[in-house]
């Protein structure tokens, strides 16, 4: 399949991906490998099912991991995996990161 | 076809009806605009009996339960509810299920895309009979109540007890001598409670119900903007994608099962497509605003390729453009790309992050209230 133009933003998006799963299950001993976890899966609540702990051990994660502050009012942020990945992207942008 | 207890109240309403696999629904009682903003500004009232509900003895049909649905029912903590899913023997989806631990019961909703005469099979086949498994369907109405102002409902009805009710969670509450199950639940992003009542009290409580949504500016719904609601949260709608994927792992529902459980309906045939690997999964879409073309069974086209197929489709009245789940090969199968719809030269469409909208219930605290 040819992906030529959409190959970079792919690839961009998917090194994010993997790298915060990888550390989402082994942070939070998750019973899933990287594949089982789809990206828009839920966090909090329904999905995942993780508390306030986990969502605090999963900001933790995602600062340490990728160098970046994730707001007290993170609501937003932390609703699925795309939406952390969304926030990672956007903080990198800003700060000119390729 | 099963008609509901409460289908003189939904009538009398103005609910027009139709069939839903052996069931008989409130399609809609209203506009769809404005039950969708019932629920997202106020609260809507809807008649969920066309899910199959029923009550298991907890030490007698545990074992019965645990090797009948993915997720792991021995696990399930006293008053909490497990949200998982019902496969066939080829690990094809046949309902979305949830199986709440109600001290000496189990209550098992299931929302089934199976005839009621294949359902009941499986159930016996797995051992329904020696399990003691009673059949609510008939003798119970499941009434749902969603909406930001939700719990506000119920706490006027059953007591300010309710608000310390985590999501799925289960509680018995009295009312007019009777015993009303209560489930904190939902699937449109804003707060959601299910209520098994019985027949003896169902449609007084349907009427105090829906007095209580319409001084808040609610309203009766019928089923189909769940459909909507559903997919603007990222809920799983077995009626939709569920009912045109019916793979589970293409669909994400990894987390609705137990990998390490030897034995239940449909894990080997599961088992043996995640060793394979993944081929296909599912994607959010969304439309340019103006754009019709996102609907369901259309093409999505890459490099003038067709690369996937739209498995559910919505208007979202939030976003006031056309959303949808599409199906796309795995390595094209991220946000934050561009396609085309319908043809190689069609409307342009989006790969998107899903949940795209912020409910109002998720600025409401209410342990402050």
């Amino acid at each position: 399949m040819m992906l030529n133009n959409i190959q970079s933003t792919i690839d961009r998006r998917a090194r994010i991906i993997a790298t915060f799963k990888e550390e989402l299950i082994r942070r939070l001993n998750l019973p899933y490998t990287p594949e089982d976890l789809h990206e828009d899966i839920s966090l909090l609540g329904s999905g995942l099912g993780l508390d306030s702990l986990d969502a605090l051990e999963i900001v933790l994660c995602i600062e340490s991991c990728f160098k970046i502050r994730i707001p007290d009012e993170n609501v937003a942020i932390l609703r699925s995996i795309n939406t952390v990945v969304d926030h990672v992207l956007e903080q990198q942008a800003q700060k000119g990161v390729a | 076809m099963r008609s509901s207890l409460l289908k003189r109240q939904l009538a009398a309403a103005g609910a027009v009806f139709r069939e839903r696999h052996g069931a008989e629904v409130a399609a809609h009682v209203a506009g769809r605009a404005s039950e969708y903003a019932a629920v997202r500004d106020a609260v809507g009232l809807t008649d969920f009996s066309f899910l199959h509900r029923f009550r298991v003895p907890a030490e007698q049909g545990l074992d019965f339960l645990d090797v009948l649905v993915a997720g792991n029912v021995p696990k399930i903590r006293f008053g909490r509810v497990l949200h998982t899913f019902l496969a066939n023997r080829d690990g094809l989806l046949l309902g979305d299920c949830y199986v709440a631990n109600n001290d000496e019961e189990f209550i098992f909703l299931c929302e089934s895309i199976a005839s009621d005469a294949e359902l009941r099979g499986l159930l016996q086949t797995a051992g329904a009979r020696e399990a003691g498994i009673e059949d609510l369907t008939d003798s119970h109405a499941l009434i749902s109540l969603d909406g930001v102002k939700a719990w506000d409902v119920v706490k006027e009805i059953f007591g300010a007890d309710v608000l310390g009710l985590p999501y799925l969670s289960i509680e018995v509450y009295p009312y007019q001598g009777a015993s009303v199950r209560l489930i904190r639940a939902g699937k449109t992003s804003e707060f959601g409670y299910l209520m098994l009542a019985p027949q003896s009290v169902a449609p007084a409580l349907f009427d105090v119900l829906q007095t209580a949504v319409a001084s808040r500016g609610g309203r009766l719904c019928g089923v189909d903007v769940h459909d909507d609601l559903r997919l603007e949260g990222r809920f799983f709608n077995i009626q939709a994608e569920g009912l045109r994927v019916r793979d589970p792992l293409v669909l994400g529902l990894q987390w609705m099962m137990d990998l390490e459980k030897e034995k239940f309906n449909g894990r080997d045939a599961i088992h043996q497509r995640r060793t394979e690997g993944l081929r296909r999964k599912i994607v959010g879409v969304a439309a340019e605003p103006g754009s019709e073309a996102l609907v369901t069974g259309a093409r999505i086209f890459h490099d003038r390729q067709p690369v996937g197929e739209v498995v559910a489709d919505c208007q979202s009245f939030v976003l006031n453009r056309r959303l949808a789940l599409a199906v796309f090969p795995v390595e094209l199968a991220y946000s934050g790309l561009s396609f085309r719809v319908g043809s190689a030269e069609g409307p342009r469409v989006n790969t998107i992050s899903m949940p795209p909208i912020m409910p109002k219930s998720l600025t409401v605290k209410l342990d402050e209230m």
